[in-house]
């Protein structure tokens, strides 16, 4: 199982990155937003409520921008049978996931830096306040890599992505946005909670869609 | 499937109750009458909600799930959950304006009766996408199971987001209702008979979709004779 | 490794429509199948229902490894299958194609199958750069490279030019004995080399 999916994930990441447009263009669309929403605010100073909500609201439509492809890659080359007939679906739904994880750290490592430059943003508790975005990246990626896959089997496109993921990631959102609060105001007191609530949300839908991975990989 | 025909007794007798035996609240007087209908919706929603969960589960992991259609009656019942959730959002903002002067505060239960509608029209825009396609059921009701397993957390973390978001605190009035013993009988036969509604609506959906499948296949047996 | 495959009662609708029906047979090493008929009537979908990529409406498959039998999902691992719709990652080589199939094996049996099917000196070349010919035979190329016991076809002379499928008709007949080989086609041809047949047409 564990060469099954080294093997798989080996491949995503030789084809991702000898084709990098679809990577470079997720990059691009979260660079894209954190300077069009600092340019749009014109150099206001927004409270760190309000600073900590663009910045999900910015992470969470580059995920819905980024995450996606992995899946649909497959559909629109057809190459997704030759993938289920020589991989195991649980192989296949591990190799993605690691896939999702890395690659929405790397959208986390572009976005932040820019987002504390252009938007002003001071961070009083750093430690917390990467610890909440690590964990809270972890959590979208989880909680999407499955819905990725089913989008991508049914045939729909982004807009239904963020259609069917919005409602299973707004927890992950409101808790984040809450404990991002706190790093920025550096007042930690029970944001802690936050970090384990997001790591048990991400243990919890990467169990599940584990489980259930094959029912929508594989057709009926 | 009988049971359903309940309803025939037990609404007539709500609506009665609701309008001439329990008496006016204190405060809201004649128009506290919306909670005999705004709690049983809620109430009918999040039940159409957990049983479309339950029969995904089943038509999944049980032995007869596709023969069953157990997918199509998970759909059924998310299409009535859907309806009640809009009509209580609907009683729920009208009572709101009657006893707080606005129609929506974002408080916990609203915003927990919004995020349901969220969850079901995702459903619904995933199983649209999906007509021609034979995953259709598998892939609607995973959805489903996940929502399912994401609940919890949300339970957890809606009475914790808005007193944190927003620092003026809106004290819930609603379940402060005192309610005598006419006013909880009333709401106790309403509530069971829009769950007899729902029962009756599935029941109707359930049969219609049996009809069809049956006329499709004497259709097929005709063709090849 | 003595495989069997079974069909019962297998039949196919897609919404009211019925594709076909009553399809039975029953497979051993060393028996080979045809499945015949004209464009759409569902011969690709028939395969795939054998491979158990799809489940059919009514009737069952069932597989059998050395007596006991097999799963559904798991019989993926005993099979090459090949279609015009399945294509392999044009990303890569033609040699990282192979590698991804073949898991831990190293690359002599990967450049021997190669070798074989004339695809030898552009095996470090990124797929999309081969022609449809060649694409074609090293589709050809993973199906075969772990040896399974069923070979399942689709259409595998398309693209290729006489040359072409004078390699797979070879390769074919050194396998034929221990395999068990179905092959969905409109070429007479390919038909010829089973020697059972199901045709749509009838």
């Amino acid at each position: 199982m564990i060469s099954d999916v080294l093997r798989q994930l080996k491949k995503d990441f030789l084809v991702e990155f000898r084709s990098r447009a679809a990577v470079n263009t997720a990059l691009a669309f979260a660079g894209i937003i954190t300077l069009s929403i600092s340019l749009a605010a014109g150099g206001t100073p927004f409270s760190t409520l309000v600073q900590a909500v663009f910045l999900w609201i910015i992470l969470f439509f580059s995920a819905m921008n980024g995450l996606l492809h992995i899946f649909t890659r497959e559909e629109e080359e057809q190459t997704s049978l030759f993938l289920s007939l020589n991989v195991p679906a649980e192989a296949v739904y591990l190799a993605k996931l690691v896939f999702n994880i890395a690659f929405f750290l790397v959208i986390e490592m572009v976005t932040c830096p820019l987002f504390i430059f252009f938007l002003q943003v001071t961070v009083k508790d750093i430690i917390l306040f990467v610890m909440t975005v690590l964990s809270g990246g972890l959590a979208l990626a989880s909680a999407v890599t499955m819905l990725a896959a089913m989008t991508a089997r049914a045939g729909g496109k982004g807009s239904l992505f963020t259609v069917i993921s919005f409602p299973v990631v707004l927890p992950v959102i409101w808790v984040s946005i809450g404990a991002t609060v706190e790093s920025l105001q550096g007042s930690s007191g029970d944001a802690w909670n936050s970090v384990v609530f997001l790591l048990a949300f991400s243990g919890a839908v990467t169990a599940i869609s584990f489980l259930l991975f094959r029912y929508v990989w594989y057709d009926e | 499937m009988k049971t359903g025909r309940l309803v025939y007794l037990f609404m007539p007798a709500a609506i009665l109750m609701a309008f001439l035996y329990a008496p006016p609240a204190a405060g809201l007087g004649e128009a506290s009458r919306i909670v005999y209908f705004h709690v049983p919706l809620a109430w009918g929603s999040v039940l159409a909600f957990a049983v479309s969960g339950i029969l995904s589960i089943r038509y999944l992991f049980g032995s007869n799930g596709s023969e069953a259609m157990l997918d199509m009656k998970a759909h059924h019942s998310a299409g009535i959950g859907l309806t009640f959730t809009v009509l209580a959002i609907i009683s729920g903002s009208i009572w709101a304006k009657m006893s707080w002067g606005s129609y929506w505060n974002w408080d916990p239960r609203e915003t927990s009766i919004v995020i349901l509608l969220l969850i079901y029209i995702s459903y619904f825009a995933l199983y649209g996408v999906m007509s021609d396609n034979g995953n259709r059921g598998r892939i609607s009701s995973v959805y489903l199971i996940l929502v399912m397993v994401v609940v919890p957390f949300f339970i957890f973390v809606v009475p914790r987001v808005y007193p944190s978001l927003h620092p003026d605190p809106i004290i819930n009035a609603e379940k402060k209702m005192n309610m005598d013993m006419k006013m909880r009988m009333t709401l106790l036969v309403s509530a069971v008979s829009f769950t007899l509604l729902y029962v009756y609506f599935m029941g109707m959906r359930n049969r219609l979709m049996g009809i069809e499948k049956k006329i499709d296949e004497k259709i097929e047996n005709r063709r090849e004779i | 490794m003595p495989v069997i495959i079974e069909g019962t009662n297998i039949a196919k609708k897609f919404n009211r429509k019925t594709l076909f029906r009553d399809i039975s047979f029953s497979l051993s090493a060393g028996q080979s199948l045809a499945i015949t008929g004209r464009n759409g009537s569902g011969k690709s979908t028939l395969l795939r229902i054998v491979a158990g990529i799809t489940s059919p409406s009514s009737g069952s498959m069932t597989y059998a490894l050395n007596g006991a039998a097999l799963e559904r999902y798991n019989f993926f691992s005993h099979i090459g299958f090949i279609s015009p719709v399945m294509n392999v990652y044009e990303e890569l080589t033609g040699l990282e194609n192979l590698r991804f199939v073949g898991g831990k094996k190293d690359d002599d049996a990967h450049l021997a199958i190669l070798d074989r099917f004339e695809l030898r000196g552009h095996e470090n070349k990124a797929v999309r750069l081969y022609s449809s010919g060649m694409k074609q035979r090293l589709k050809l190329a993973c199906c075969f490279l772990n040896d399974p016991p069923v070979l399942l076809l689709d259409e595998p002379g398309m693209n290729l030019d006489r040359k072409g499928r004078d390699i797979i008709y070879s390769y074919l007949d050194s396998v034929r004995e221990n395999r068990i080989i179905i092959i969905a086609t409109n070429e007479n041809e390919e038909a010829a080399l089973c020697r059972g047949r199901i045709d749509f047409d009838q």
